[in-house]
């Protein structure tokens, strides 16, 4: 007797990235922002470094599985992520904290962020729980019961960290989570990503090359929508030197590798 | 011209102007295939203005007010002029159905409604925003054309849907219309919009 | 941390809901004396005040549907695993559990005005009668959630409030009976007589109608495409073909039918017996030495009617009752707090025609000769009606003038030969013959 396998059956039971992308092309609007990416990420903080129009944002919003994926592959904890598949089970797994964060003003920290637990199909009864551990770990324990407009612009990002994280992510996806934060914040942040990276794959895109070199583990630098390179953040930091542009080592690894890219794709 | 595209733009207003526009089209044409008689009930007529005040009241203010307010230009003309265009808009739209099969009017009550409904729906931008200021006006409005009362006092209270030469409902209507022109012109919009509503 | 109790406190739902009781108690309260008879009356009137509620509801529904719209959480929702349908229901939860409540409020509110006075209780009917109406703000605000969710523009909300008006008021007056008692719930809610109901066969076709908008409503909030959107007008169509076909056709059946055991008479134990009908029982203690006062005016004439009714054939029914000389109707009025109005205005009711109850089929009757008559019984002199008879408002001053002249005539004569002429008309009256000409001073036609 024969019968259809389900994609949970079929699917390795440990996969052997939890982000794989290969030859990925992705749309926003008519053009391709991501156009022939390969990717591999397994657990850990990784930074996603690129100039404005490199197709980061894209990029976050296809394994946010906001979009489909135009053509090449895309497997997210083992499971193929196109137009057709069921996504409920990787979606179940994912947090995201998009560029622009919507949210309803009305509602508590508390309220939105146990409004989300409920949306990521949480069990009922641990959402309390993974509420108050999410709102604690961002520090808006103060402001937990107020209302969302009431909150200042860098209350309001780690309201939406808070949201990402609630239901534990093993893919924790932040569009440029730092915005807004003021420096002892911003401290507290990379604190709290190193913990989050210890089981669960985060990648942040941000433009803050300073926040990659202190919280991440490893780096990926893309560019028109193709990665340009990846790597560990000493590596990154070990390609400049005083002749390349920027304030801190870090910095200077980034431009080096920028410009020789550059440099090879105009020959 | 650019600019004034542009500020009209920025306000919504080609939506609001086709809703306003299509929604006295609908009235308008139900009229002219159903009913026999060639003037429309006043009823209708008084809701018709509320119709096109309240679908036109959210252009009262742009997308970010205290953009708005930082710029270097003279606000209180534009939006007296604002307020003015939408009056000519309500009353020149209906005044030209008056050459059709179904006729909107009197011309002093549409006038009367419709200066009354801006002033008050203006009045209402400068305290509770744009977004909102259609509530007050609409459930007035609804309540003295469903059930209007007599007697000076009653007629006051329920001006919008007076005959139009009662003089209790003129003076109202006339109270709200400078009140609100005067009030909106100086105030601006109540500064509490961007997206805080939900 | 539960997702509906969230939706409760944070949605348009509250704010709609108490609006709605604002509106609602408001509106009635005005005039309590349109409803303050009884318990039909009550829910009938609130259902009339829908003309006011559903378009409200239709306005927050558009309101609140625009939500994820205007706060652009499209794209963080979307990454969500719980399934679209799913996520909209906590807030058509929220607007089906506060708006109901709101008009069940409403109607409590009427209840504990007229809960000492009104004693006729139709149970079903008025359960029926106000369960639609709740079920008709339901499918507003389920509609308003669908289309504000398919149009998310700020000029929804108020466009549709007046359309709504205009559509739930033109349909009142204009469709044809059995489209508007299928389709309107607004339908046979104005009062036209005190015995007034609405049939429960026409509540059910109603029910069914406002159920599939209700169903439309939902599919359009959910929906995902413009296919599905196209879909959700199937169940509107089948309900309201439905609702259409079940209506009853019979026209009495549909405008302002009579509940007969309302209109049934309940009488005093003791004679002179004096009967009200039953939804008026509360009066018949306040009513009854009134009127017993005029039976023994009228005792003076012979044979004089021994028994007052009250008039509860209404000018909205044709049928013809036979003139009954042994019992006097009056018209019984409420107050607005459902006691029994004009209790000065009893009096001459009873005597104003000597007893004799009007018919509308006798066209001998002469209102100067019938007033210098009676209140020769009464013994005053003759008053205008106005401000006797209850909406009077204007009257020939020569009508009265007249009647005087008459009654003095009446007085001049001896009391037996002035009881004679005062028998005559009477009698003239019962077999609706020429009475002008009985009275001294008036000339016959």
């Amino acid at each position: 007797m024969m019968r259809a396998l389900s994609t949970a059956e079929t699917a390795p039971t440990t996969h052997p990235w939890v982000i794989h992308a290969q030859g990925l092309q992705v749309r926003a609007g008519r053009h391709l922002a991501v156009n022939g990416l390969d990717l591999t990420l397994n657990t850990g903080v990784h930074g996603l470094l690129g100039p404005n129009g490199a197709g980061k944002t894209t990029l976050m919003r296809a394994l946010a599985t906001v979009v489909a994926p135009s053509g090449g592959r895309l497997t997210l904890l083992g499971q193929s992520v196109d137009g057709r598949a069921d996504l409920r089970p990787v979606r179940r797994a994912l947090g995201y904290l998009p560029q622009h964060f919507g949210f309803y003003p009305r509602f508590t920290v508390r309220e939105f962020v146990a409004y989300m637990a409920w949306l990521k199909e949480m069990p009922k009864a641990r959402i309390p729980a993974a509420v108050q551990r999410s709102i604690d770990r961002v520090g808006l324990t103060a402001k937990a019961d107020a209302r969302l407009k009431t909150l200042s612009g860098g209350m309001l990002r780690r309201a939406g960290i808070a949201q990402a994280i609630v239901n534990d992510p093993q893919v924790l996806l932040l569009d440029e989570p730092t915005v807004g934060l003021d420096p002892e914040q911003r401290l507290d942040f990379r604190e709290l990503l190193r913990d989050l990276g210890t089981d669960s794959c985060v990648l942040v895109s941000t433009h803050l090359v300073e926040d990659v070199a202190a919280a991440c583990t490893d780096v990926v630098l893309v560019n028109e929508g193709r990665l340009v390179w990846q790597g560990t953040t000493e590596v990154l930091i070990a390609q400049g030197d005083q002749s390349h542009a920027g304030d801190s080592a870090a910095e200077r690894g980034y431009s080096a590798i920028l410009r020789r890219h550059r440099a090879e794709a105009a020959r | 011209m650019t600019w004034t595209l542009l500020y009209l733009r920025s306000r919504r207003v080609p939506l609001a102007l086709a809703a306003a526009l299509g929604g006295a089209a609908v009235v308008w044409a139900l009229y002219l295939a159903f009913a026999e008689e060639r003037d429309v009930a006043p009823t209708v007529v008084v809701m018709t203005v509320l119709l096109m005040v309240a679908v036109l009241a959210p252009t009262l203010a742009g997308p970010d007010d205290d953009l708005d307010r930082t710029a270097s230009m003279r606000w209180p003309w534009r939006r007296s002029a604002h307020l003015l265009a939408a009056l000519l808009v309500v009353v020149v739209v209906l005044l030209v159905t008056r050459s059709t099969g179904a006729r909107f009017g009197p011309v002093a009550l549409v006038a009367r409604d419709a200066a009354g409904l801006l002033g008050l729906t203006a009045l209402c931008a400068t305290v509770v925003g744009a977004a909102r200021s259609w509530f007050l006006p609409l459930g007035w409005t609804t309540v003295a054309a469903m059930y209007p009362l007599t007697g000076t006092w009653g007629a006051a209270a329920t001006w919008q849907s007076q005959p139009p030469d009662n003089d209790a409902a003129t003076l109202v209507a006339a109270v709200l219309a400078l009140g609100g022109l005067v009030a909106y012109s100086i105030a601006g919009p109540a500064r509490r919009e961007v997206s805080e509503d939900v | 941390m539960n997702i509906l109790g969230i939706e409760l406190r944070r949605s348009a739902a509250l704010g709609a809901a108490l609006t709605t009781v604002v509106v609602g108690v408001g509106a009635i309260y005005v005039e309590t004396g349109r409803w303050s008879s009884g318990w039909m009356p009550l829910a009938m009137t609130i259902r009339e005040y829908l003309l006011l509620l559903w378009p409200l509801a239709l306005a927050a529904g558009a309101w609140q549907g625009r939500r994820e719209h205007r706060a652009k959480v499209g794209e963080l929702f979307a990454t969500t695993p719980r399934p679209r349908a799913q996520r909209m229901l906590p807030v058509l939860g929220a607007m089906a559990i506060t708006l109901p409540v709101a008009y069940l409020l409403v109607t409590g509110a009427g209840i504990i005005w007229i809960i000492n006075t009104a004693q006729h209780l139709p149970l079903l009917n008025f359960t029926v009668v106000t369960g639609v109406g709740a079920l008709s703000l339901i499918a507003a605000a389920w509609l308003g959630l669908g289309i504000g969710r398919m149009l998310p523009a700020l000029v929804t909300a108020p466009a549709l409030a007046v359309a709504g008006v205009l559509l739930v008021f033109l349909s009142a007056i204009r469709l044809d009976d059995r489209l508007a008692a299928a389709l309107n719930p607004v339908h046979g809610s104005s009062l036209f007589h005190p015995y007034q109901t609405i049939d429960n066969r026409v509540s059910g076709a109603l029910a069914i109608s406002t159920a599939a908008l209700a169903v439309t409503g939902l599919l359009l909030f959910v929906a995902g495409s413009w296919r599905a959107r196209t879909a959700a007008v199937v169940p509107l169509v089948l309900g309201f073909t439905a609702a259409i076909a079940v209506v009853p056709r019979d026209p009495d059946v549909l405008n302002w039918p009579v509940d007969p055991v309302a209109r049934e008479l309940v009488c005093t134990d003791d004679t002179p017996t004096v009967c009200v009908s039953r939804i008026h029982a509360n009066v018949l203690e306040a009513l009854t030495p009134l009127a017993r006062e005029g039976l023994t005016v009228l005792a003076k004439l012979p044979n004089a009617p021994t028994a007052v009714h009250e008039d509860t054939q209404t000018f909205w029914l044709d049928e013809v009752r036979p003139r009954r000389s042994d019992a006097v109707t009056i018209p019984v009025w409420i107050d607005e707090r459902g006691k029994l109005a004009h209790p000065n205005a009893v009096l001459p009711e009873i005597v104003k025609r000597l007893g004799v109850s009007y018919d509308m089929q006798c066209q001998n009757r002469d209102g100067v000769v019938e007033r210098a008559a009676a209140y020769w019984l009464l013994g005053r002199e003759p008053q205008s009606d106005v401000g006797v008879v209850p909406g009077f408002v204007f009257e020939d001053p020569e009508i009265n003038a007249e009647a005087v002249m008459l009654w003095q005539g009446l007085r001049e004569l001896p009391d037996d030969e002035a009881l004679a002429r005062v028998t005559a008309v009477r009698d003239a009256l019962l077999v609706c013959a020429d009475i002008s000409g009985i009275l001294p001073g008036r000339s016959a036609r």
